[in-house]
């Protein structure tokens, strides 16, 4: 177990660092950052002196060497915008955004999951049937295109509540809804083919064939077998919770992180964007990581399965 | 269906009745699907024809006037935006800028993705430890963060955007493609042109391509329609297809500004988004049943 974890610690080392050259590659790539950055007409003394600033004159590797050694220590530099450091402006963006999608996660775990038992439980009922056209609604419909519709609903015709912006609880419920009524559809489809796929198992039939009962038959033997393969995709919606609102939080005028990114790329505050897709980058692999973990303590098979092996 | 092909042939008479005849075969809601798909590829390559305004086309005396059935008149049937633009010409236009760069990107996918999956597989050793780091990587990022990102450092033009498209979901491809060649090699056939002296163009292209064709095909239905969700999306944040040109997430975006008194300029391109979508999500389900067992 603890090589199991050690390897799995391992590989989400080392994406970090893929990320990581990523950024410096891309951003290398881009062209001259001196140029990028400063006007065209800027003189040639004040370009030279901001290369010798951000070691720009050193040779790429060095560069590189020292870009790992910053970003290890969370320093991406300082935002073109406001001058402050970038990261502090990315982290105190977090709870806000973590403000909307952890409720979303709540709905999309709280109403998906069921949903997907009930549909697989009663295949082919009426229920089945809704809950299947539901969740390819629901993976068809962009998110902006039910922002605004339920802004339109629920802002404009009935005006329930307002079409932008935060500060009260309000402001929450239709970003929440948004992301989570999307979510839930993925949710229940996931959950309904895992069920299914358990379901169709000899294991079963045998179960029920030495007289189980069939509610001991899905809550000792379909459900716990089924959680795998679910625990995935909510690892998976876990991962996104920073990065899964962009669209939203823009629709809305939610001051988060996916807005701070839309901005930032708009304005191409490129110290913002590196901050950001490292925060995120780390977020998603911790959460990868602990899903891995989450695996092998669920999943004997996959523990003794040989350590870091495809 | 082993009855009905042991029948004799009924001679068809025409083309045409060959085709109304399998058509009536299929189940309406693929029908449907498809007859939509149709419409929406006509419209795209006739864009030029039938298109009844120029895209960029002002008529300042009919600003936001409403389609038909919201009180509106034939001059404009899907009504006009804030600069009195004809929103059923914009929307043709856009359905062809959308469906042109989501067709571009899953091909750019598919081939990038396929290609790699098989230098996988023929070399194995190192060239496979890489190709699957990658895929890794792809696969830990949300796509939407690393395609802006790429946006931010390199600035927009519609070749990048196009080319950043097809970036969305290779590692699908690849992972098919390896899986499956790698399958393919231990069986019979590829074994079989190997000795009869066939190079890895021959094998790869001639043989093994066609045997696993319908599983990348189905795995296209799901990238087209996301393709289109990803492009849209980020032209409705504004950093996707840039005005003058016009995309129906573009389209969106701007009806946004004026969702309170003009709702018809942004539900007429988020309609036609979730309709094309959900056509070809249902068509794909449907192909999956048809072609490929093994990907239920």
């Amino acid at each position: 177990m603890l090589l199991f974890a050690a390897s799995r610690a391992l590989r989400a080392a080392v994406t970090i660092l893929f990320v990581m050259t990523f950024a410096f590659v891309v951003l290398r790539l881009s062209g001259d950052p001196a140029l990028l950055i400063m006007s065209v007409d800027a003189p040639p003394e004040a370009i030279k002196a901001f290369r010798q600033a951000w070691g720009l004159d050193q040779p790429i590797w060095e560069q590189y060497l020292t870009y790992i050694g910053h970003a290890v220590t969370g320093d991406f530099g300082k935002s073109m915008r406001d001058g402050r450091p970038a990261i502090d402006l990315v982290m105190e963006r977090v709870p806000a955004t973590l403000a909307i999608t952890l409720p979303a996660l709540a709905l999309k775990i709280g109403i998906g999951i069921p949903a997907g038992i009930y549909a697989a439980l009663h295949r082919n009922s009426m229920a089945d049937r809704l809950t299947m056209a539901a969740s390819v609604a629901g993976f068809t419909m962009p998110s902006f295109v039910l922002a605004l519709l339920l802004v339109l609903v629920f802002a404009v015709q009935l005006g329930w509540l307002p079409a932008s912006g935060s500060g009260s609880l309000s402001h929450a419920i239709l970003p929440i809804v948004t992301l989570g009524t999307g979510g839930a559809a993925i949710m229940a489809r996931f959950t309904r083919s895992a069920m299914l796929e358990v379901l169709g198992q000899p294991y079963i039939r045998a179960a029920s064939a030495k007289g189980v009962t069939w509610r001991r038959v899905v809550s000792s033997h379909a459900l716990p077998n089924a959680a795998i393969p679910t625990v995935t995709i909510v690892g998976f919606m876990v991962g996104s919770l920073v990065a899964g609102a962009v669209i939203v939080e823009s629709v809305f005028a939610w001051p988060g992180i996916g807005r701070l990114l839309v901005s930032a790329v708009a304005n191409r505050d490129l110290a913002v964007v590196q901050a950001i897709l490292m925060v995120i980058a780390f977020w998603m692999v911790s959460a990868n990581l602990t899903v891995d973990l989450a695996y092998g303590w669920l999943d004997p098979r996959v523990r003794s399965a040989t350590a870091g092996g495809h | 269906m082993a009855l009905r092909e042991s029948l004799p042939v009924v001679v068809p008479s025409s083309w045409l009745a060959t085709v109304t005849r399998r058509a009536a075969a299929l189940p309406l809601g693929v029908t449907l699907a498809l007859a939509w798909l149709a419409v929406m590829i006509g419209a795209a390559l006739l864009a030029d024809w039938i298109t009844p305004y120029s895209i960029t086309a002002f008529d300042l005396t009919a600003r936001l006037s409403p389609p038909i059935g919201m009180g509106g008149s034939w001059a404009h049937s899907l009504g006009t935006d804030e600069l009195g633009r004809d929103v059923l010409s914009r929307l043709i236009m856009s359905v062809r800028m959308s469906l042109l760069i989501a067709l571009f990107g899953t091909l750019i996918a598919t081939t990038l993705g396929t290609s790699l999956g098989f230098l996988a597989a023929h070399f194995r050793g190192r060239v496979e430890q890489v190709v699957l780091m990658a895929i890794d990587f792809q696969a830990s990022m949300p796509f939407m963060i690393i395609a802006l990102s790429v946006l931010a450092f390199f600035g927009n033009s519609l070749p990048l955007f196009i080319g950043l498209m097809g970036f969305h979901s290779w590692e699908r491809y690849a992972r098919i493609a390896r899986g499956l060649t790698l399958a393919a090699n231990e069986q019979g056939y590829a074994a079989a042109v190997r000795q009869l002296g066939a190079g890895p163009g021959r094998i790869y292209g001639l043989h093994i391509l066609p045997n696993i064709a319908s599983t990348l095909i189905v795995s296209m239905t799901l990238t087209f329609p996301e393709i289109i969700l990803l492009e849209s999306g980020l032209s409705f944040l504004g950093l996707g297809v840039q005005p003058p040109l016009t995309s129906l997430g573009n389209m969106v975006g701007y009806g946004r500004e004026y969702i309170t008194r003009a709702p018809w300029i942004m539900l007429a391109p988020a309609t036609v988004i979730v309709l094309t979508t959900f056509s070809i999500s249902f068509l794909g389900d449907w192909l999956r049943d048809k072609l490929d067992p093994t990907l239920k």
